[in-house]
């Protein structure tokens, strides 16, 4: 609850010093915003955002997860550490990378960016999953096969609940880089809120690059926010309490 | 404590000297900028090959966009970069007179006077005209029947949803890019069929069939390797591009010999052969630097 | 395989790039340690101000890189120092800034209240206790926040490329805009390479600062 709040405060705290600094480019900024022309483009643009990183989020999440768990079956367990550091080898290598290669295997526009996206991210959920599930502690899967739970109930009823915070970590991270990775996406075709920072970068209009970082920045606060209220419905009480 | 105060002290100040040596002039050192395509990649190659060779230190700046490169060099932080005529004369002049921007001396006249009130020096330009184009695949222009904007212009009033263009976002803002396009020519593309991308990746983005049409640049070698084809500019849109070296006047003063090095590069360099260097560079994949020697080299510009 | 032939093709490039990246992250590093192990240090003094430095720094973290550097561009305008490796090496400095004092404050927090004790017991006043006790007992753990700075920032320099900083994203920039695969692998593998070597090269440095007692405590309680 306490994390919770802190984020809330941290979105606030955000928001108050960016409408300081909007109101400080007032001239730039506002004009820009309520331009008739631009202004539908804007949204367009924030519409194009979202949906690349929702789409490359569910993906993630769902492949994530289920490699996750399938590496601390029985039979894949003594591959839990090669993968750990396969993943990790994988995360040293820069957004910007990953994306640009994948344009040049599939191409321009949202797909490569949806699909670059996608890898980049499972990498933290994977790597979470694996690391919250191998830390439940072993007496409690005992006590649920003392209980005479099947696996697949030791799974769904006491690996994951236990496991719960540690991949709402992971996605959480995931979520947040993945925002600010779609932002680099313009640069091979797929448009979103990085359409207006690179042009205000290239063009020195600052009133565009704001238009563009500070959407951005707010989504990833807000992201980081809403994924510390997921916790609160995922995690079981009991599980919070002790943390 | 006190030896950790020391340490940091010593630590920050080493990194403020190291960061503030860029800024510090060594030696004969010039600073040669670049915007962020190819050919802007060769034309400061081709100086700094020249320069060194004069026993000038330079260091390469490319890879930023018009407006930066031209902040740069009035900020000093560029001491010379190759500007285009035409865009200094509509993107940093905000200039529209077509009698003036559509004959390569009265443009170029032109800027060099009012940039000599800035303390910038035009050197000598070199002769061929790096216009913006409009590009369209040669089959299916044909097909469509179109030849000019003009035809492109009426096509798109006709059909709106059937033309995708592709463009970067500089192309996008400036007063003779596309928004000055569909104002002269009388024509509006919806905000939905224009796709922005970065400036190397319209070419293939025409090539692969994603956009009907696209935005380049004449010089470049990939016009004709893909089978594409410029759209007449049948009502003189764009202003004349001839690429000259600006130099800071400063600069200039202190070292008068750089208009004479720089002057076979304006005098040997035609359409054709930048072209082809252009098209070394960006289908065949070869070094900008071997590139660019191996041109100068031909030339006997090579000591 | 061609990529190979690309970094052997054109190593002088590769050379001079890759001086460039480590250079603007090795100034950052330089410049964000001091920085952020004295505010951990402040902060575990003055508890007050905890929650407050570190949400900053957290924020600071959140902000997508290509925002943070564009960001830069106007605010430095000013001082004519918008492009290039000011800019960047300002905003990797900013960057770093969470784990080194994350690391640092619950590094000397935890250092065990039992030795802190017997420090004073032995007449050790609050500089001696900072000197020889809690800062030796954390220094593992801040080499391991530096290691993450470290890392991250190895990562995100690629992206600097975009306002003029030069470093490896050079490659993959100019690969995206050439259409030229074997660039874009190169520039991603040399950022790769870098970035494992850097990672194992700090994970040794935290083994050789980690006291030798301590390393047998670990072992032993394992």
């Amino acid at each position: 609850m306490t994390t919770l709040l802190i984020k809330l405060y941290r979105v606030i705290l955000a928001i108050a010093i960016l409408a300081v600094g909007v109101i400080a480019e007032r001239t730039g900024l506002i004009e820009l915003l309520s331009d008739p022309f631009e202004y539908p483009v804007i949204i367009e643009l924030f519409i194009q955002h979202l949906y690349i990183v929702t789409f490359s989020m569910a993906f993630a999440t769902v492949i994530g997860v289920t490699a996750g768990i399938l590496i601390t079956r029985q039979r894949l367990r003594k591959f839990a550490g090669l993968c750990m550091y396969i993943i990790g080898l994988g995360q040293t290598i820069p957004s910007l990378a990953v994306l640009a290669l994948a344009m040049s295997f599939l191409g321009i526009g949202t797909k490569p960016a949806v699909f670059a996206l996608t890898i980049y991210s499972i990498l933290p959920i994977a790597r979470n999953t694996l690391a919250g599930i191998t830390a439940v502690p072993p007496e409690l899967i005992d006590a649920g096969k003392g209980m005479g739970m099947p696996p697949i109930r030791i799974l769904m009823e006491v690996e994951i609940p236990n496991a719960m915070t540690v991949i709402l970590t992971g996605f959480r991270v995931a979520l947040v880089i993945n925002i600010g990775t779609a932002a680099l996406a313009y640069v091979i075709g797929a448009g979103g809120l990085g359409d207006l920072i690179f042009t205000g970068i290239s063009l020195m209009q600052t009133d565009k690059l704001l238009a563009g970082a500070i959407p951005v920045t707010l989504l990833a606060l807000f992201a980081d926010f809403l994924s510390e209220l997921l916790g609160l419905l995922l995690v079981s009480k009991g599980l919070r309490l002790s943390v | 404590m006190k030896v950790f105060v020391r340490l940091s002290v010593c630590l920050i100040v080493i990194s403020a000297i190291s960061l503030s040596g860029a800024a510090v002039a060594g030696e004969k050192s010039l600073i040669v900028g670049g915007k962020n395509y190819t050919e802007q990649l060769l034309l400061p190659e081709l100086a700094s090959i020249l320069l060194r060779q004069e026993g000038f230190d330079v260091t390469l700046k490319t890879g930023v966009g018009s407006v930066i490169a031209r902040k740069s060099l009035e900020n000093a932080q560029f001491d010379l970069y190759y500007e285009y005529t035409g865009t200094a004369y509509t993107l940093y002049y905000k200039q529209k007179d077509i009698k003036i921007m559509t004959v390569p001396e009265k443009v170029y006249d032109w800027v060099k006077k009012a940039d000599s009130e800035m303390s910038l020096v035009w050197l000598d330009p070199v002769k061929f005209n790096n216009t913006y184009t409009l590009m369209m695949r040669k089959v299916e222009a044909e097909k469509l029947g179109i030849k000019s904007i003009s035809d492109l212009g009426i096509y798109v009033t006709k059909n709106p949803d059937k033309l995708i263009f592709a463009l970067d976002s500089e192309f996008w803002e400036r007063p003779d890019g596309f928004k000055g396009i569909m104002k002269t020519y009388n024509f509006k593309l919806p905000s939905k069929q224009v796709k922005k991308m970065s400036v190397g990746l319209t070419y293939q983005a025409l090539q692969k069939g994603l956009v009907n049409s696209a935005m380049g640049f004449a010089t470049d070698g990939r016009i004709a390797a893909f089978g594409f084809m410029n759209l007449e500019d049948d009502k003189s849109f764009f202003p004349v591009y001839n690429p000259v070296p600006v130099v800071r006047k400063e600069i200039l003063d202190t070292y008068p010999e750089i208009r004479a090095i720089l002057k076979p590069i304006a005098d040997h360099l035609t359409t054709e052969e930048m072209q082809q260097l252009n098209k070394a560079v960006d289908i065949d994949h070869k070094n900008v630097h071997n590139v660019a020697m191996a041109w100068l080299k031909s030339k006997n510009l090579i000591k | 395989m061609s990529t190979l032939r690309f970094i052997m093709d054109n190593f002088d490039e590769v050379m001079f790039l890759s001086w460039e990246h480590i250079w603007i992250v090795g100034v950052a590093l330089l410049i964000a340690t001091p920085i952020g192990v004295v505010l951990g240090i402040v902060i575990t003094k003055h508890e007050r101000f905890a929650s407050r430095v570190l949400n900053g720094a957290n924020i600071l973290m959140t902000i997508p890189s290509i925002a943070l550097f564009g960001l830069m561009l106007p605010v430095l305008a000013i001082i004519n120092m918008g492009l290039g490796k000011v800019p960047a090496v300002i905003a990797l400095v900013l960057y770093s800034q969470l784990p080194i004092i994350r690391n640092t404050y619950t590094a000397i927090k935890n250092v065990p209240s039992s030795l802190v004790d017997a420090g004073r017991g032995m007449g050790m006043d609050k500089w001696q206790l900072l000197r020889e006790l809690e800062i030796p007992l954390a220094t593992p753990v801040i080499i391991a926040g530096l290691r993450t700075a470290a890392v991250m920032n190895i990562g995100i320099a690629a992206i600097a490329t975009y306002i003029g900083a030069g470093g490896l994203g050079v490659y993959i920039q100019q690969g995206i805009a050439r259409v030229y695969p074997e660039m874009i692998l190169s520039g991603a593998i040399l950022v790769s390479l870098l970035a494992i070597v850097v990672d194992g090269g700090m994970a040794m440095l935290e083994g050789i600062a980690t006291p030798e007692g301590i390393k047998v405590q670990r072992k032993l309680s394992q």
